[in-house]
C-alpha cells in the first residue's frame, strides 16, 4: 500500500523523459540541473556534492536497470525527486540504467526516504510496471503506472 | 590391638546458660518476634538515650550560660540583671564563638569525604539514616554558644539533632538496613521534640506529619513509644508540668465563637509573610561578604542591642510566652515586644545561627493572637474576651500556617497548655490557618529545607558517579556501508533502540534508530538500495569519560535512549563503549545494595 505522502512526493517530482547521457556522472548532473531554482533546494552545489559522494559507496542500483542516486542532507528542506527515463540505457558502473530516480532527503526524514525507496524498489521489480514507467512520456503517465496497485 | 581414642576436652555449659538457651529457643518458637516487634524495643531505648542526650545539652547550656552571664537564672532574667554593655557583649561574643566553631569545624571536616549527612531530616527522608558525628558535634557546639548567650533561637533544634544522632549511631552499631536506620532516626527526632516540649503526642506527630509525610500505625507506633519514653525521662528530671499551663477558658457569650474562628484566617494570611521574612533575612545576610564568625557576631550584637531595650527578646522566647499568657499586658506592650522579638528572630536566623525557629514561631503566633484578643476586648467589650485564649489559639494557628502541619499544631498547643477547653477553637483555627496559608505558600517551614536538601543530596550522589566506571566496552556497531539486511538482522538480534555506526577507524559517525526502520525490517527490496549511512543520525548524542554525570543525563534526555555511546574525546570521536541509564541507577543504588548485602551476609 502506498502512503499519501509518497504519492505527494511522486506527483511533485520533476520528470525528465528521454534522458540522454554518456555516463553515470553526466546523467546525474543533468538530473541535478533540473533542480535549479527548486524552492525546496537550499544549496544545489552542496546537494550535488552529497549525491556524488554517496555514489562512491555502494551506489544504489536495482536489477532491471534502475538507479537511485540520492543524498540525505540538510541542503533540501523537504524531499525532492527527479525521475529520468533513459530509452537509450546509461552505464552506471556495470549496469545499463533505463530508469534513474534522484532523491534529495532532509536528514530528519529517514523514514520518508525508506518509504519512497521501498515503494519504488518493490513495484519496479515487476517487469510490466518497469516497462510502463520507462515508456512514460510525462509524470502523470509515470504515476499512473502505479495507479492500479 | 590397642585402640587409642582421643578425648577432646569436653566443653561444658553451665546449667544456668543451658536453661537460658532453652528458654530463648522456646521464646523464639512460640512468640515469633519479628523486626516489627523488635523495632519497638529499639524505639524505647532511643527514647531513653535521646532524653539523656537532650538533658546533657541542657546542662551544658546552663553551664555556658553561667560562665557568660555569671548567674544561673533564666536567660531573660539574667540579661535583665546585666549592665547595658554586657547585654551587647554577651550575645556578640556568643555569636563569635558559635561562628568560629562552625568555621573551624567545617574546615576540619571539609577534607574528609562525607558519606553521611548532618541533618536529621535529610537522614530520614533522602539519606541512608546515617548522621555525621563530627558535623553534628560542631553544629551542637555552635548552637550551645548561640543559645546559652541569648540568641533568639530555639534549643529544640540541637536537642532533636543530638537525639537523632544517638539513634543513628545505634542503627549503625547494630548494622541495621537503611529503611530501619531511617525509622530509628525518626524515633530519635520524635524523642528530641518530646523531651524539648514535654509533648509526647506532638513529638511523634511532628515527625510523622512533617518529615515522614504519613500518619500510619506502622511508622507511628515506634515514634509514639520513643516520644513517650523520652517524655517520662524528661518529666522525671523536670516535673510533669506543661510548659505553658492554661486555666480553663469559658466563653461569656456564644457569639465569641466568631472572632475565635477568625483567628485562623488572620494567622493563615500572616504565616506566609513570616516565612518570606525569614527567607529574606537569610538572603540579606548571605549577601554580606563577610566570614561566618563575623555574621554571627553581628547577629548577636543586634540581638544584644535589642536586649538593652527589653531583655525579653533574648533566648527562644519561652519566658516571653509565659509572661504573655499569665500577665495581662496592654496591646501596645504586646505589639512592641512582638516587633522586637520578630526582628531578633529574623536577625538570628538570617545570620546563620544553629538552632530551631519553632519556639520563636510560637511566640510570634501567640503575640498576634493576644493582640487580636486585645482588639476584640476593646471594640467588642460585651464579648468579655480573654486575650490569653486568643493567644493560645493564635499560637496553634500560626504554627499550622507556617509548618503546614495542622494536626501537629493542634496536638502541640494542647500539650503545651493541657487545656482541653481550647481544643475545639484550636482545631478550627489550625485547619483554617493551614488552608488560608496554602493559598499563598506552597513551601512550608521544614518542607523547603527538605526540598533543598533532597535536591542537593541527589546532585551530590550524581556528581560522585564517574562515567569511566560505568562504560560497557565493545558496543554493537555497524560500518557505514552496512546493508539494510545487516541493519535489520542486528536490530532483530539485539534489543537496542539504536545501533552505532562507525567508520573504518572505529570513529563514531552516527546511529541508526530502530524507530526509523522498524516499519521496514521485513522489506527485502531495500537490501540492495539502503546502507547505514543513508539512514543514520550523524548528530546522535555522545559522551566522553571526562564529562560529568549531569551532562550525561542531559544527553540522555536529548537522545531519548536507554544507552549512549562513549567516545574517547570529542575531537577524535573514537568509540570506546556505551553507558546505560539502568547502570547509572544501579550504581546510585549501589551503596544501598552493598549495605543490604553486607547486612544479609552478616
Amino acid at each position: 500500500m502506498i502512503s499519501r505522502k509518497t504519492v505527494e512526493y511522486l506527483k511533485a517530482a520533476i520528470f525528465l523523459g528521454n534522458l540522454e547521457a554518456e555516463n553515470e556522472r553526466q546523467a546525474i548532473e543533468k538530473m541535478l540541473d533540473a533542480l535549479k531554482g527548486h524552492p525546496q533546494v537550499r544549496d544545489l552545489q552542496m546537494l550535488s556534492e552529497a549525491v556524488f559522494e554517496r555514489q562512491q559507496t555502494d551506489p544504489p542500483l536495482l536489477p532491471g536497470g534502475i538507479a537511485f542516486p540520492h543524498a540525505r542532507c540538510d541542503m533540501v528542506s523537504d524531499v525532492v525527486m527527479v525521475i529520468a527515463t533513459c530509452p537509450k540505457p546509461v552505464p552506471f558502473r556495470d549496469m545499463q540504467v533505463r530508469l534513474a530516480v534522484l532523491i534529495g532527503v532532509p536528514k530528519r526524514a529517514a523514514s520518508e526516504y525508506l518509504e519512497i525507496v521501498s515503494f519504488l524498489a518493490r513495484h519496479l521489480r515487476n517487469q510490466t510496471i518497469l516497462d510502463q514507467v520507462v515508456a512514460a512520456g510525462d509524470l502523470p503517465t509515470f504515476v499512473a503506472a502505479f495507479a492500479g496497485l | 590391638m590397642d585402640v587409642t581414642v582421643d578425648h577432646k576436652p569436653e566443653r561444658r555449659i553451665s546449667p544456668f546458660l543451658r536453661r537460658f538457651l532453652k528458654l530463648k529457643v522456646w521464646f523464639i518458637e512460640h512468640f515469633r518476634v519479628s523486626e516489627r516487634q523488635s523495632t519497638l524495643f529499639w524505639a524505647a531505648l532511643i527514647g531513653v538515650l535521646g532524653a539523656l542526650a537532650s538533658e546533657c545539652f541542657r546542662k551544658a547550656s546552663e553551664i555556658v550560660h553561667y560562665v557568660a552571664t555569671g548567674n544561673k537564672l533564666s536567660i531573660t532574667t539574667s540579661f535583665a540583671n546585666l549592665p547595658w554593655w554586657q547585654r551587647i557583649l554577651v550575645p556578640a561574643v556568643g555569636g563569635l564563638l558559635a561562628g568560629l566553631t562552625l568555621w573551624l569545624g567545617n574546615r576540619l571536616i571539609a577534607s574528609v569525604r562525607q558519606k553521611t549527612t548532618t541533618d536529621y531530616m535529610e537522614a530520614i527522608v533522602v539519606g541512608s539514616g546515617l548522621i555525621s558525628v563530627r558535623a553534628s558535634i560542631i553544629k551542637t557546639l555552635s548552637a550551645l554558644f548561640s543559645i546559652s548567650t541569648g540568641a533568639s533561637i530555639g534549643r529544640e533544634g540541637p536537642l532533636v539533632q543530638i537525639s537523632s544522632l544517638v539513634a543513628s549511631l545505634l542503627g549503625r552499631l547494630r548494622k541495621f538496613p537503611i529503611p530501619r536506620r531511617r525509622h530509628l532516626v525518626a524515633c530519635g527526632a520524635a524523642a528530641g521534640i518530646a523531651s524539648a516540649y514535654n509533648a509526647p503526642i506532638a513529638g511523634s506527630f511532628f515527625v510523622a506529619e512533617i518529615i515522614l509525610g504519613t500518619v500510619v500505625v506502622e511508622s507511628l507506633g515506634p515514634l509514639i513509644l520513643a516520644s513517650v519514653v523520652s517524655t517520662f525521662i524528661s518529666r522525671a528530671m523536670h516535673g510533669a508540668e506543661p510548659l505553658y499551663p492554661a486555666h480553663s477558658f469559658d466563653l461569656h457569650t456564644r457569639w465569641e465563637v466568631i472572632p475565635l474562628f477568625l483567628i485562623g484566617i488572620l494567622a493563615g494570611f500572616l504565616a506566609p509573610a513570616y516565612l518570606r521574612a525569614l527567607r529574606f533575612s537569610e538572603k540579606a545576610f548571605s549577601k554580606l561578604n563577610i566570614p561566618v564568625p563575623a555574621k554571627l557576631t553581628l547577629g548577636g550584637a543586634i540581638v544584644g542591642a535589642l536586649a538593652i531595650v527589653d531583655p525579653l527578646v533574648c533566648g527562644n522566647g519561652q519566658s516571653l510566652l509565659s509572661s504573655m499568657f499569665h500577665q495581662h499586658w496592654f496591646w501596645d506592650t504586646v505589639l512592641w515586644l512582638l516587633m522586637l522579638k520578630l526582628v531578633a528572630t529574623l536577625v538570628t536566623f538570617g545570620s546563620g545561627a544553629v538552632g530551631g525557629v519553632f519556639t520563636p514561631t510560637l511566640v510570634v503566633g501567640a503575640a498576634l493572637g493576644v493582640l487580636y484578643g486585645e482588639f476584640i476586648l476593646i471594640y467588642f467589650p460585651q464579648l468579655q474576651a480573654d486575650p490569653a485564649l486568643y493567644g493560645m489559639v493564635g499560637m496553634g494557628a500560626f504554627l499550622a500556617g507556617t509548618t503546614g502541619a495542622p494536626l501537629m499544631a493542634i496536638l502541640m498547643v494542647f500539650e503545651l497548655s493541657l487545656s482541653y477547653t481550647i481544643v475545639p477553637f484550636l482545631m478550627v483555627g489550625c485547619v483554617v490557618a493551614y488552608y488560608c496559608s496554602s493559598i499563598f505558600e506552597t513551601r512550608f517551614m521544614y518542607g523547603e529545607s527538605l526540598e533543598r536538601k533532597g535536591a542537593a543530596f541527589f546532585n551530590q550522589q550524581l556528581a560522585e558517579v564517574n562515567i569511566l566506571d560505568l562504560i560497557r566496552p565493545d558496543p554493537i556497531t555497524l560500518p557505514k556501508n552496512a546493508t539494510f539486511a545487516e541493519i535489520a538482522e542486528t536490530f532483530t538480534q539485539f534489543r537496542f533502540q539504536h545501533i552505532y555506526v562507525v567508520d573504518k577507524d572505529n570513529r563514531l559517525v552516527g546511529a541508526v534508530s530502530l524507530h526509523d526502520v522498524k516499519a521496514f525490517l521485513d522489506r527485502p527490496e531495500l537490501e540492495a538500495v539502503v546502507i547505514a549511512a543513508d539512514i543514520m543520525n550523524e548528530n546522535f548524542p555522545r559522551v566522553t569519560p571526562l564529562q560529568g554525570m549531569g551532562e550525561a543525563l542531559h544527553e540522555f534526555a536529548i537522545a531519548q535512549s536507554e544507552r549512549l555511546p562513549v567516545v574517547d574525546n570529542l575531537d577524535s570521536q573514537r568509540l570506546i563503549g556505551s553507558i546505560s541509564k539502568t547502570d547509572i541507577i544501579l550504581h546510585l543504588a549501589g551503596e544501598q545494595s552493598q549495605a543490604t548485602a553486607a547486612q544479609k551476609a552478616s
